[in-house]
């Protein structure tokens, strides 16, 4: 390399070094919570109050206690429950609909294109009041159809879903019309395997959501049996039923480690998705 | 026996009308081409047959059956589409057989058909490959192996080669009409390239502003054109335009600034004196006379023009004059021996067989 050449890259070298760095204390400024409370789940009480991610004398005894004075495993299950099918509904129901907002001609679509707009604007905190008052209406108060059913449909999926339907080429749909589809298997057998980034994306969204709803089914649900895992943390934590610190976060660590493994297993397209890569025929 | 037909065809798009008062017969096994520009309404005739749009007026008929009102799938017709329309998560085999295995075709009969269709195409080691590893001709071939599979009474082509570069489009123009006369099956074919509509079509039909302009054979809408646009539309270069009057003193002739055109005979019986006109004169017709001079100008009706411009395209040459006061440009095609120099002023004649006129309104003058 010649002389003239070495200075800027030296130069280079050092600012490369200086933002690896600032990453790094910045990454470790995110994980080392996550990191201390998951080591702190195995900690004795006494041992909680460190800051060392490593504890001294590990013991499960914090989980024992967590599973022994509430219904975890059943509030585990009623939060799958609900999570997965509010996910799956949004994929299904929402790709329909925004098939049909992109995709099909028929008197109204601007219209419904624009209200479904409308209901993004929305807070959900103004909707809260009447929909509880419909579901006490519909005598659904502490039933599974409470948790679900006002989560089915999500006009933000829509929207994502239709705005990913549109790139879609014209001749795709054609020529499965041409080959003898109905709409609804163009949807499923076209449109869904090049939607990957799209679908997962919504998938992640709308479980998580409801993974973590908690003023929700606060609101809806009183019997312990049908609550979820957030909604029976913090009616635990906060009830005082944890009674320790470290009660508290193993029945946190519960929570998340669902989380953590459908991005694991959605990871690859949900980075795709972020970045922004299309599909290409 | 007509294998498509329409009567009356009408569409509209909102407040637009695209196609109006479209009638054609297609006969069985004929390959039929639609020819115009962009706004012509040739794809969406064609998506009217597909079934891909809806009929605002009138009626489609296949084999004498009426289809105006049936769904694609029930129409017994194959499309292949400009950009291919392959299901790029799908092998070519997936491609070439989902039709069949939605109409519940046996599984025998499937393979059967696609391999006869893939031998046809060369495509058959290419099979298990998917549209994206594929290149841009061999995705061509798949796109028509899967309308050839369907074994239906009409195919559809929406302009299939434009998405292809100039030598591959010529290639794949070949193969198609070879594959057309061997499967002998009525072919709907659009374009917009009329040297593909010349070379392919038993019939051509030229369309401007959703109107047919003119049906008929390649050579008889080149030699005679009805109308000022299909006389412009078909041939290569295009052919000259003139504006002037007929003049007639010995027998009749055409007059504008800088030429006189003899015409023949008959024209002289049909039409006036005096009337303007448009004269068209396609670039291989116009003859460099090499002992032309201005004295035989009067009496032939040759052309004297300058030569502003000398295209050299190998076997001929383009030759572009300025002839008269206010110049018209005229291009005449001519062979390579003896090309004049740029500057030159040399005399050009047109044999009057020839000659094309055209009246105010544009319709050609018989």
């Amino acid at each position: 390399m010649s002389p003239a050449r070495e200075g800027p890259g030296a130069g280079k070298a050092l600012r490369r070094i200086g933002l690896y760095t600032a990453l790094t204390l910045a990454a470790l400024t995110f994980i080392y919570p996550f990191i201390w409370m998951a080591s702190s789940t195995f900690k004795p009480p006494i041992e909680v109050g460190t800051l060392a991610l490593i504890p001294a004398d590990p013991t499960l005894d914090n989980y024992r206690t967590m599973w022994a004075r509430a219904p975890f495993g059943r509030a585990l299950l009623n939060s799958v429950l609900v999570a997965t099918t509010i996910t799956l509904a949004v994929l299904i129901f929402g790709s329909m609909t925004a098939y049909a907002l992109a995709r099909l001609h028929f008197r109204g679509r601007a219209a419904l294109n624009t209200v479904t707009l409308a209901v993004l604007l929305v807070p959900g905190q103004l909707t809260l009041i009447p929909l509880y008052t419909l579901i006490v209406q519909l005598g659904w108060i502490d039933t599974y159809a409470a948790l679900i059913v006002p989560y089915l449909f999500n006009a933000t999926a829509i929207l994502m879903m239709r705005q990913f339907f549109l790139q879609i080429p014209q001749s795709l749909i054609d020529a499965a019309r041409m080959d003898g589809m109905s709409e609804l298997r163009i949807l499923f057998t076209i449109f869904w395997p090049l939607s990957k980034p799209v679908l997962s994306i919504v998938a992640i969204f709308t479980f998580m959501g409801s993974w973590n709803e908690v003023l929700w089914p606060l609101l809806v649900v009183r019997e312990q049996q049908l609550m979820t895992l957030p909604q029976l943390l913090t009616v635990f934590a906060l009830g005082g039923g944890a009674g320790t610190v470290g009660v508290s976060l193993a029945a946190a660590m519960v929570l998340v480690i669902p989380v953590v493994i459908a991005y694991m297993f959605l990871q690859r397209n949900f980075i795709e998705s972020m970045a922004g890569a299309g599909i290409k025929g | 026996m007509p294998s498509v037909s329409f009567d009356n065809v009408r569409k509209t798009f909102g407040a637009t009308t695209v196609v109006e008062d479209f009638n054609l017969v297609i006969e069985d096994g004929e390959l039929l081409v639609l020819v115009g520009g962009s706004g012509s309404g040739k794809s969406t005739i064609l998506r009217m047959v597909a079934g891909l749009e809806d009929v605002t007026s009138g009626t489609i008929r296949i084999d004498q059956r009426d289809v105006t009102p049936l769904p694609p799938r029930e129409r017994d017709v194959a499309m292949v589409f400009q950009d291919y329309g392959l299901y790029p998560h799908m092998t070519v085999r997936e491609n070439l057989s989902l039709g069949l295995r939605l109409r519940k075709v046996g599984g025998q009969e499937i393979d059967r058909r696609v391999t006869w269709a893939a031998g046809m195409l060369g495509l058959a080691p290419l099979l298990n490959r998917k549209p994206k590893q594929l290149s841009g001709g061999q995705r061509q071939r798949v796109a028509m192996g899967r309308a050839m599979v369907r074994e239906p009474k009409v195919f559809l082509f929406d302009e299939p080669l434009s998405n292809l570069d100039a030598g591959l489009r010529a290639q794949m123009r070949i193969e198609i009409g070879g594959l057309q006369r061997r499967l002998r099956t009525t072919t709907i074919y659009v374009t917009h390239d009329q040297v593909e509509a010349m070379t392919l079509g038993d019939r051509i039909v030229v369309l401007a502003d959703g109107r047919i302009q003119q049906v008929g054979r390649p050579i008889e809408l080149y030699r005679a054109p009805t109308n000022r646009f299909v006389a412009g539309f078909i041939g290569t270069p295009p052919m000259n335009f003139v504006e002037g009057v007929i003049e007639g003193q010995d027998g009749a002739a055409f007059a504008a600034d800088g030429m006189r055109v003899l015409l023949p005979d008959k024209t002289t019986a049909t039409h006036g004196r005096s009337e303007r006109v448009t004269l068209g004169i396609r670039p291989e017709d116009l003859k460099v006379d090499p002992a032309g001079d201005s004295a035989s100008v009067a009496e032939t009706g040759a052309i004297r023009g300058r030569v502003v411009l000398v295209e050299r395209l190998g076997g001929l040459s383009h030759l572009h004059l300025d002839v008269g006061s206010r110049p018209h440009r005229l291009m005449a095609s001519v062979s390579n021996d003896q090309l004049p120099a740029v500057g030159e002023t040399i005399t050009v004649h047109v044999p009057s067989d020839r000659v094309h006129l055209f009246g105010a309104d544009d319709r050609a003058l018989r």
